[in-house]
Order: structure tokens, then sequence, then C-alpha cells
């Protein structure tokens, strides 16, 4: 299968703008300032079906639509790489070994959203990426791929800041991050205003995950049916899947959109050590819901996903096997919540520890049926609250409890 | 950021800067000259703050404060949000070892339980000879070197526990 995101990878010293230019990059710049509208990238980009990889799968093309016909200036273009999902380190390695098909991505996001500033955010405990996008921002601004008049063109002008996080997941949300940008706490803000009329400072912001950006210069080269044949079926492009927990592989591939899991599993991450079996995986991170091996040939892509229940997620798939409870499982993306929670809004600050009180009680013995049936109460009075970490951290927990019921029933008849 | 207590009962500005750490907040204020002009920048504040005392003292909350004209009080809300900063003073080598689902099945519990016992401490908190600060953190994205921890900003795994010894000495003797 042909490689978008990740074709750089093996190269030599593939951070470098040397290599990257040996690889053909920035031709893709070159040419939609040479020979395209804003207009023209904007329907390229929303005829290749390319939606945002950060787990919300948003039409990009539209976004950048929307950011442009907003008449608010300074617009804004901003890279979201604080990557913090549990089992997910797609991005890290993106910036890590090729940080110039981002940059090249997200000046092409800035011509079609006709934006002329932005910034570069990457969460503050990835060190090398901080060095090698530093690095590559300042060869791209050496370059004349960044500043006043990008090559030659002296009606378009970028300039970028680089911000890092340090130590918060939930600025992953992308208005949480504009409040980080800002310098104030990670809270989420009130959606609307959507990010593309009311982003950064309050203006017209494109902001987008590094593997979504990534893509975009593959598809000027390329063409729009081109990526889109690159997925099955209905899914469009492709995806960097990872693995990671009970997996003989714990490596990163890029597969078409829609690949099955028994194939990112097994074929790539060469299934559980020997002598073990598979119990269940998470699809996306630790906010999807764990699936059975019943559902191995489910496609890896949002649809098939929200069907079975769970989410496509960030493509962090998490693999178990027979040794690990799915109980502590529960318990320990609960625990992950808890901690996360910003503790602005009471149904997430309040809701998450319940969560983790309830797997405790379980798991020590003391839990009754009772203690199920209100693990599914207290998810519906999640729902209210005020950002998407509260709707989804009683996810995970609950679909343990529906997929693996047997394990949670074990612990409270004191079979365990 | 679940809030924790021990923070509330202890608030900062109870323990004074001491004497001979005063004249770092003149390169400190050297530091935060270039930042005026990025507005935004109290997070890169805090680090050179951070880098300069191993924590962030509440004089250095002050006089970022002052510099950037922003409130005090959203100076401590960013460092009180933000789990990579301290309000108490550090060791050299801070050990944030990712306690995640990934690193958690490939062995992190242990791997925590080995750092405690060779560093002499719980985590949380810092060695008694002052080398090593044993934090256990959120999902450090290093999945794929399950489990994963990371030395200030160097990534290091799959650390097993028998790989303990070796990582701090290697650490001890600056090949970090």
């Amino acid at each position: 299968m042909e490689l978008v995101v990740t074709r750089n990878f093996g190269r030599p010293e593939s951070w470098t703008l040397a290599s990257y230019r040996e690889a053909g990059g920035y031709e893709a710049l070159e040419r939609v300032l040479k020979e395209m509208t804003p207009e023209e990238v904007t329907d390229l980009i929303k005829a290749s079906d390319l939606t945002g990889r950060g787990g919300a799968f948003f039409p990009t093309g539209l976004k950048w639509e929307f950011v442009r016909k907003d008449p608010k200036t300074p617009r804004y273009v901003v890279v979201n790489a604080d990557e913090s999902e549990p089992g997910t380190y797609v991005n890290r390695l993106s910036l890590e070994l090729d940080p110039h098909m981002t940059i090249e991505g997200m000046i092409i996001a800035a011509y079609a959203s006709n934006a002329e500033r932005g910034y570069f955010y990457i969460r503050g405990e990835y060190g090398l990426s901080h060095e090698r996008v530093k690095a590559a921002m300042r060869e791209a601004y050496e370059a004349g791929y960044l500043g006043q008049g990008i090559c030659g063109r002296d009606d378009f002008n970028l300039e970028v800041e680089f911000r890092r996080g340090a130590g918060a997941y939930i600025v992953g949300e992308e208005t949480a991050l504009f409040n980080s940008l800002e310098g104030k706490r990670g809270n989420p803000r009130f959606k609307p205003p959507f990010p593309t009329n009311f982003g950064v400072w309050g203006l017209p912001t494109a902001i987008n995950n590094v593997e979504t950006l990534a893509a975009a210069p593959a598809i000027v080269m390329n063409g729009a049916e081109w990526f889109k044949d690159l997925g099955i079926g209905d899914a469009a492009g492709t995806k960097m899947y990872c693995l990671s927990g009970n997996v003989v592989n714990p490596v990163c591939v890029e597969l078409p959109l829609g690949v099955s899991a028994r194939e990112v599993i097994m074929e790539h991450g060469g299934g559980v050590p020997e002598g073990r079996t598979l119990k269940g995986f998470k699809p996306g991170g630790a906010s999807s819901a764990p699936l059975t091996p019943a559902e191995l040939d489910a496609a890896l892509e949002p649809k098939s996903m929200a069907d079975l229940g769970t989410i496509m997620g960030t493509g962090g798939v998490v693999v178990f096997d027979d040794t690990t409870c799915m109980v502590d499982v529960a318990y320990r993306d609960a625990l992950f919540f808890e901690d996360e929670s910003c503790g602005f809004c009471i149904p997430c600050r309040e809701g998450t520890p319940n969560l983790v009180q309830i797997c405790e009680r379980i798991l020590h013995g003391q839990g009754t049926m009772d203690d199920l049936d209100l693990l599914e109460e207290l998810g519906a009075s999640m729902m209210a609250s005020f950002c998407g970490l509260g709707h989804f951290a009683h996810q995970p927990v609950r679909g343990a409890v529906s997929r693996f019921r047997d394990e949670f029933e074990a612990y409270i008849h004191g079979r365990r | 950021m679940a809030i924790h207590h021990t923070e509330l009962e202890t608030p900062p500005g109870r323990e004074p800067l001491p004497e001979s750490e005063r004249p770092k907040l003149e390169t400190l204020r050297e530091r935060l000259q270039p930042l005026k002009e990025l507005p935004g920048s109290s997070i890169e504040a805090l680090y050179a703050a951070q880098e300069l005392f191993s924590y962030v003292p509440p004089e250095a909350m002050t006089l970022i404060a002052e510099e950037l004209k922003i409130p005090e009080s959203q100076v401590f809300g960013v460092v009180t949000f933000y789990t990579m900063f301290s309000l108490e003073p550090q060791a050299p080598n801070v050990l944030r070892v990712c306690r995640d689902l990934s690193c958690h099945l490939a062995g992190a519990p242990k791997l925590i339980g080995a750092l405690e016992d060779a560093l002499g401490v719980r985590h949380g908190h810092t060695s008694p000879d002052g080398q090593f600060t044993l934090k256990v953190v959120s999902c450090l994205g290093l999945c794929d070197m399950q489990p994963a921890l990371l030395v200030n900003l160097d990534q290091h795994g799959p650390v097993m526990p028998d790989d303990v010894p070796d990582l701090l000495d290697g650490i001890r003797n600056g090949a970090g």
C-alpha cells in the first residue's frame, strides 16, 4: 500500500529540510502558491474527504473554508500536537521523524483559510519533538517557507510561534488549547461559537491535528481521488494506527482507514504473547469502550465503531490478553479521567471520582449488582458535562461492563 | 489535576525563597523581557522560573505577574493547572513514570515499586540524596516503549525493574 504521512520515516535524518526536500518536500506548497486559489485548495481537500485525524473526523476542507469566509482578521492556523490520549503515540512519531511535512501542511492550511498567523502547540512532555519542530521551523523560515512573502508571493505571509504545554490532557480539546495559548488555565470554552469563527484571541482559527495537516501535501500532489481510494469502502485515506498493551509488537503502522482490527492486531502487532489468548481490545485510546475478539473483523473507522457503541478515537489500539482483568482496565481508565478532569463543571468533576469509587468497590469485593445499574445512571448524568472529557470518561467503564459483564459479576458474587 | 489537599493546606508563600536564591530573580527578570512581546506566554515564563529554581517559588509568580502585566491569581491558576510545574523544590533529575493503561499492562506497577525501593522514597517525593524526584504521571505517549519513563525530558523504555540500578547509575554519572 502507498504510504502518505509516514513515507519518509525510514530516510536518514528524515527530520531535516535537506532530507525532506530530497523526498519532494515543499513541492506541494510551491504548486499551491503558483497554480491554485485558496478556493481551489479547499475544494480539493473537501473532494478528498480528508477528516480530522485527532479523533473527531470533521471534514478538513470545510473547516478551512469556514475560517476563510469569516471576515475577522487576523485569522489563525494552529497545529494541535497535544497528543495525550493513553495508548496513542502517532503524532509524536510524526513530529520526531518528519516535522516538515506537518509544517508544509500547516502553510497550505493557512493559504487555504487566508490566515496569516499560527501557533505550533506541542504537549510539554514531548522533548525531542520540541527540538525537532523548532529546528524545522527555523529551517522553514530561512528557506522562505515561513515569514513574509512566502515563496516569492508578496500577498502571502505566515508568522508561526512555537508553544509547548506543561502537562494537561484536557488541553487537547481545541477550545482549552486556545485558553492555554492565551496563557490561561486550560479549561474548555463554550461552543458555539466554534473555533472557525471564535478561536484563539477570539479570531477565526483553523485548528488541526498533526496527522491531518501532514496528509495535505500528498493530496495536493496526487489528487483527491487518489487519497480517497486509499481508504477501504466509504472511508477515505490512510490512518496511523499504533499498538500497545498485551501485544507482541507495540508498533505504529499507517494503513488504509477502515482496515480490520484483526489485520492491525494480528498481522502488524503479531497478536498476543505466546501461550496467551486474546481477550479484547480498545480501538482508539482510553476514551474508547473495549471490544471482544468476536468483533475483530470490524473496520477501524468512525462509522462502524459507532455502530458497535464505541469510537474510532485516535487509532491507539490497546490489546488485552487472558491475563488482564477487565475490571482493572476499567478502573485504570476511571483513574485517568479523574486525574485529568479539569474540575470546571460539576458532572465531570464529581462524576469521574464516582466512577473510580464504584470500580474500587467492585474490585474490593464490596460491589453489588446495583452498582452496575448505578454506573449506567452516572454515565447518563455525566452527559451533562461541559466538554467531551466528561461525555467520554464513563464510556470505557460502561463499555467494559456491557462487553465483559461476567468479570464484574465474578467480583460482586465473590468468585474472585 | 485532581485537587491535592496537602497543597491546599500549605499554600505557597509560607516558605519564602532562601536569601541565597534571591539573585536568580534578577536573572528571571531578564529572561522574561522577550516574553513581554508574546501575548499569552505565561507557560514559557513559568518554565523559565522552574529552570532557575527547580520549582516555581511565590516570588517568581509575583515577578511574572508584574512583568507580563497579568493578575497574580492567573499565574497561580496556571501553575496549579499544569502538572509539570511544581510548587516545591525538585531534584535535578525528575523521573516521570507513566501509570496509564499500556504501561500498566506492561508492568508499570513493578517498575514504580523498583524505583521506590532503589531511591528509598515513595513516588511524589525526592530521594534522600537529593538527586531524584520520583513522579507517577499520566500517559506520556511512549507506549511503543512500554513501560516507559522520562528523565527530565529524555525518553527511556522499555524499562524493567531489573534495569533500574543501571538506569539510576547512568543518570548519576551524567549519562542521563
